[in-house]
């Protein structure tokens, strides 16, 4: 056994901290779109459009029923070779269209089920007051889904943090992919892991901590 | 990475309907690993090696801007047809497959495979020995082809990998890995893994530079391999070889 290389450890700590901005950028662009998409196709969802719900259910199939590295590598990749205009679209915007499509599919099963999930009473007291579709949805039953989507999407958007480390493959020099080259030029492939493990760690702590102060805001109304 | 998100907002605008900004003729986009010791390789955070010094000194010889592109080896090939890079500097070797698909340059590394072995294992000590043995490749790499074209190839039991073919090999996951001559010995003297050469380099193999064989790619190729001629000439090369390898690996070894 050796012992750890501790100094290129912690040269190496500046070097994947770099790296962070990028991540967080490609993970909240993902977040933000998916949460949108994914808002849209569960209320679809809800109301069963005709035809539309029909597109809506072969889309979440799709983007559940394939890994997301295959995703990347069919938009990177492989269409292309079909729409050369595709071309134009770099590394990292397609690593965040990966994202946003990957997890909305997951994002608009969650959101329905919250959806779901408010209670009937709620949507015929809006209804008996004369509220239109559109006002309901907006006024009464999404800030209530909200609260209990909240814990599912933000793991989601643990997920998402966690899958950027796959843009690499794209091309992209995210975290995992700056340690991966570290790593190939030192041999040290260990301490080079464990640098990016630990960092990617203390992110997703912080990230949690936010999610129960997130918590907390939310059911402030429903405290007894 | 700031290098990388301005591309994003960039081409995020042209998507929005913002005219298509004119690629810079001027410009020869190369794509690299970024992962193979000591041709392209990065310490704290600077990418360097053999290969980016070529192109260095290519791009300063033929007057063009050079902007590398690293990803993981794999996607190289892919990224070269779809217009994503130019040409890739990877010790891409000559093969009658690639080139029924791309023109290259003039060889710039005379070099040749090499089996590895962990330190201490006598069992190894060429190709024959390969037979009923675990062997370690970079996928999609020339290796791979080589190996699976030995007259012992349906013994051998090749796994393909995308990085990390020597760290498994000393780690005993597998009994060999299969690489270039040059690089295998520089890891060998360079790394801290226990890793030895097995036996003589079995092919000779030659690397260049691939480029499309569309028009604009003939014209840059034209443009690099004149360069390389001048650099060969110069001693440029051989300099370059020496910085790295303590021996010229740029001309046949006769």
């Amino acid at each position: 056994m050796r012992a750890l290389d501790l100094d290129y450890m912690l040269g190496l700590v500046p070097v994947i901290l770099g790296y962070v901005p990028l991540t967080l950028i490609m993970a909240g662009a993902g977040m933000v779109l998916a949460l949108i998409l994914g808002s849209l196709l569960a209320v679809e969802r809800v109301f069963k459009v005709p035809v539309l719900d029909w597109l809506v259910m072969l889309f979440i199939s799709f983007f559940r029923g394939t890994p997301l590295l295959v995703q990347l590598f069919l938009f990177y990749y492989g269409l292309p070779q079909v729409l050369s205009f595709l071309t134009q679209i770099n590394g990292v915007t397609a690593a965040i269209m990966g994202l946003t499509l990957h997890f909305s599919a997951y994002m608009a099963e969650s959101i329905r089920a919250a959806i779901a999930g408010v209670d009937r009473s709620q949507w015929e007291a809006a209804q008996s007051i004369g509220m239109t579709q559109g006002q309901m949805m907006r006024r009464i039953v999404l800030p209530q889904a909200t609260r209990i989507a909240a814990p599912t999407l933000v793991n989601y958007f643990i997920d998402m943090i966690k899958g950027t480390s796959l843009a690499f493959t794209l091309g992209v020099t995210e975290m995992m992919g700056a340690a991966q080259k570290e790593a190939a030029g030192s041999f040290l492939y260990f301490e080079a892991f464990l640098v990016v493990a630990i960092i990617y760690w203390i992110i997703v702590e912080i990230l949690n901590q936010g999610q129960q102060r997130l918590e907390i805001w939310l059911n402030k109304g429903y405290v007894r | 990475m700031l290098k990388q998100i301005l591309p994003a907002i960039s081409v995020a605008a042209t998507i929005a309907g913002a005219p298509v900004l004119a690629q810079d003729t001027e410009t020869l986009r190369v794509g690299m690993s970024g992962g193979y010791f000591p041709f392209t390789f990065v310490r704290q955070d600077e990418l360097q090696g053999f290969e980016v010094d070529v192109m260095n000194a290519v791009g300063e010889e033929a007057g063009l801007e050079i902007e590398f592109e690293t990803m993981s080896f794999s996607g190289l090939i892919g990224a070269l047809e779809a217009e994503r890079i130019d040409t890739i500097a990877n010790q891409i070797t000559i093969t009658p497959e690639r080139e029924a698909k791309f023109i290259f340059t003039q060889p710039y590394v005379v070099d040749g495979a090499q089996v590895v072995t962990r330190e201490g294992n006598s069992e190894i000590e060429g190709i024959e020995d390969l037979s009923g043995k675990t062997v370690a490749v970079n996928l999609g790499s020339n290796f791979e082809q080589l190996l699976r074209d030995l007259p012992n190839a349906d013994e051998i039991d090749i796994r393909t990998y995308e990085s990390n073919i020597e760290q498994d090999t000393a780690l005993g996951r597998v009994d060999a890995f299969v690489m270039d001559r040059v690089s295998s010995a520089q890891v060998i003297a360079e790394s801290p893994l226990p890793l030895e050469l097995a036996g003589a380099p079995f092919s000779e193999i030659r690397n260049a530079l691939p480029f499309r064989s569309d028009e604009a790619g003939q014209a840059m190729r034209d443009r690099v391999d004149a360069a390389l001629t001048s650099l060969q000439e110069d001693g440029t090369l051989t300099e370059i070889s020496h910085k790295w390898f303590d021996s010229d690996i740029t001309k046949s070894a006769e």
